[in-house]
């Protein structure tokens, strides 16, 4: 299995020079399907905090890579910066946030966004969108393959973060939190640490992907960028992926990608199908399509030694 | 070890506690009784840290604990047990207790797989170490409860109603497994049980709490003779029966 990934991520890997730059395109947008998945499932699947509110690191994370491009870093190098940078302010928001949970949780973090994007479109030049600096000393064919590369990187190095968390000793402590907050607690583990982890993980992978996005588009709005239907899509991914798993977020940002591909040219229509699979998979496979038809690939349970 | 200073608690105009005031010392087993709704469970959840008195002090080895989360007051060495149990349904029944194990016991890699296979043995849970937490019946849920408890590493142990629902032959082999786990680690065992039978075979001491106080506090057969005690319980036909099966067995 493991041979067989490696040999994937190598084939992915040579497509600037096989299959070219259209190809290339549509897959930096399905590997950041992926990492935002991943890491939304993170917060959802194993620490058992739904989000509404992604869409605001997504939004951190490009205007953090504008930020530190005009200041005349390297946009590529600068995206790790971006996510970090997305992870920190995180930390007091979590704050703020995780007094809350469940439905109140969900909301807070929808109108948090709201407020970044209110911030960064009432700051000088905000409401119109900004270009990336910086980028036009790379040519175009060269820049592309670096989105790709960086995107694929992304992708795969979320998925393997995120497997590494889930299958250690946070992850079972997550996993006991998101079943029962009281009981985990009257077990030793330390809630509150355990979901602000998860949040500021979340925030900095989601930062990542706002910053990577901005390197593919070259331009950026804050009506765009900070859009709820970014966590609406995150939770499609992972809800009909299978929620709680390694695989499940990845496999729903491939059905997602299959369906816009086929479909979007049908405009309205797409959105109703997307919906109708939705309800379909909620209601005939609560635990997803991975969760029913899949067998791990990246196990996260604890076995007995024997 | 634990000592209760004056406290209360009201949920509204039901009072659960009321000026409370109580100490148990290392290596105690401590039996509590007391009708439906006497406060029991909450005094439970006082002491663990599931929930804040309104007034009083809390002191686990002389340490005050009242604003102390449920977990730092897990990880000092109290463990508890819910009622009804509450068990982590998506993980096995292994990784409730490993959880516990590594978190509240706060072992690591090779010690916390061996710390939960010890206590799954010693619970008789072995057999079903893989199964889905969520998929166990009534009397397994309770023993996962046990067991979860026991894999912190408890100094006092809190067990609430861990006996009831069970049969006879039951009842008897829970109690034989809490014996055993006090004969070896010395923890303190505070133990609220409807069973009185249960309870008489095992503990020295035996409270009765009704309204959120203490009515009677003592061995075991003299609380139960006092007619505080006897008012409360004849309240209850069930509970009458079960003291006069206390006294036959005395
Ligand atoms: N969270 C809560 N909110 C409101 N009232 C509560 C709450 N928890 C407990 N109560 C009330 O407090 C009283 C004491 O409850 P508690 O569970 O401590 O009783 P108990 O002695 O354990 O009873 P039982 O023998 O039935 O388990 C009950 O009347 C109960 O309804
Ligand atoms: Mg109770």
């Amino acid at each position: 299995m493991r041979y067989f990934a490696v040999f994937v991520l190598v084939l992915l890997a040579s497509v600037p020079y096989t299959l070219g730059p259209g190809v290339e395109q549509s897959l930096v947008t399905l590997f950041s399907l992926v990492a935002m998945a991943t890491w939304w499932n993170l917060l959802a699947g194993f620490a058992g905090l739904t989000s509404f509110g992604q869409q605001a690191y997504l939004g951190v994370g490009a205007y953090g890579l504008y930020v530190l491009a005009l200041a005349g870093v390297d946009p590529f190098a600068a995206i790790p910066l971006a996510a970090a940078l997305a992870g920190v302010v995180a930390l007091p928001v979590s704050v703020a946030v995780l007094r809350l949970s469940g439905g109140q949780f969900a909301v807070a973090t929808w109108v948090l966004a709201e407020i970044f994007r209110l911030a960064v479109t009432l700051s000088p030049g905000g409401d119109t969108g900004v270009s990336l600096p910086g980028i036009s000393g790379y040519m175009p064919l060269l820049r592309q393959a670096l989105v790709y590369w960086c995107a694929l990187g992304l992708a795969a190095g979320s998925v393997l973060a995120v497997w590494l968390l889930a299958r250690g000793r946070y992850g079972l402590a997550a996993r006991a939190v998101s079943a029962d907050p009281d009981a985990a607690a009257a077990s030793g583990v330390r809630v509150a640490r355990i979901r602000r982890v998860a949040y500021c993980l979340a925030a900095a992978g989601a930062g990542a992907v706002g910053a990577l996005l901005f390197t593919h588009t070259l331009y950026v709005q804050p009506g765009s960028i900070f859009n709820v239907q970014y966590s609406v899509l995150m939770m499609f991914m992972v809800l009909t992926g299978g929620l709680g798993t390694v695989e499940g977020p990845v496999a729903g940002a491939l059905i997602f990608f299959v369906l816009q591909q086929a479909l979007s040219a049908h405009g309205p229509w797409y959105l109703v199908l997307l919906g109708a699979v939705g309800v379909a998979v909620t209601l005939f496979a609560p635990r997803g399509l991975w969760g029913h038809l899949g067998r791990p690939l990246f196990p996260i349970a604890h076995l007995r030694e024997t | 070890m634990l000592e209760l200073d004056r406290i209360s608690k009201r949920f509204g105009r039901v009072t659960v506690a009321e000026e409370l005031s109580l100490s148990v010392r290392h290596g105690d087993a401590v039996g509590v009784v007391g009708p439906n709704g006497a406060g029991k469970t909450s005094l439970f959840g006082m002491i663990s840290g599931d929930l804040a008195p309104d007034a009083g002090e809390v002191r686990f080895d002389g340490r005050r604990v009242t604003a102390l989360d449920a977990s730092v007051r897990c990880r000092l060495g109290i463990g508890r047990t819910y009622q009804v149990p509450r068990p982590f349904t998506g993980l096995s029944v292994f990784e409730n207790v490993l959880v516990a194990a590594q978190q509240g016991a706060g072992t690591r890699g090779r010690a916390s797989y061996a710390l939960a296979a010890e206590v799954l043995a010693g619970t008789g849970l072995a057999d079903l170490a893989g199964r889905p937490a969520g998929r166990l019946g009534l009397l397994q849920r309770k023993r996962l409860e046990l067991a979860r408890a026991l894999a912190t590493r408890p100094r006092l142990l809190l067990l609430d109603e861990v006996a009831g629902g069970l049969t006879d032959p039951e009842v008897a082999e829970l109690v034989a497994l809490i014996t055993a786990a006090r004969a070896r680690d010395g923890l303190a065992v505070i133990w609220i049980e409807h069973v009185v039978r249960a309870l008489t075979a095992t503990v020295d001491r035996l409270i009765c709490l009704a309204g959120g106080r203490v009515v009677g506090d003592g061995r075991p057969l003299e609380v139960l003779a006092t007619p505080a005690v006897r008012e409360v319980f004849l309240g209850t036909e069930a509970s009458a029966d079960a003291l006069t099966e206390v006294e036959r067995d005395a």
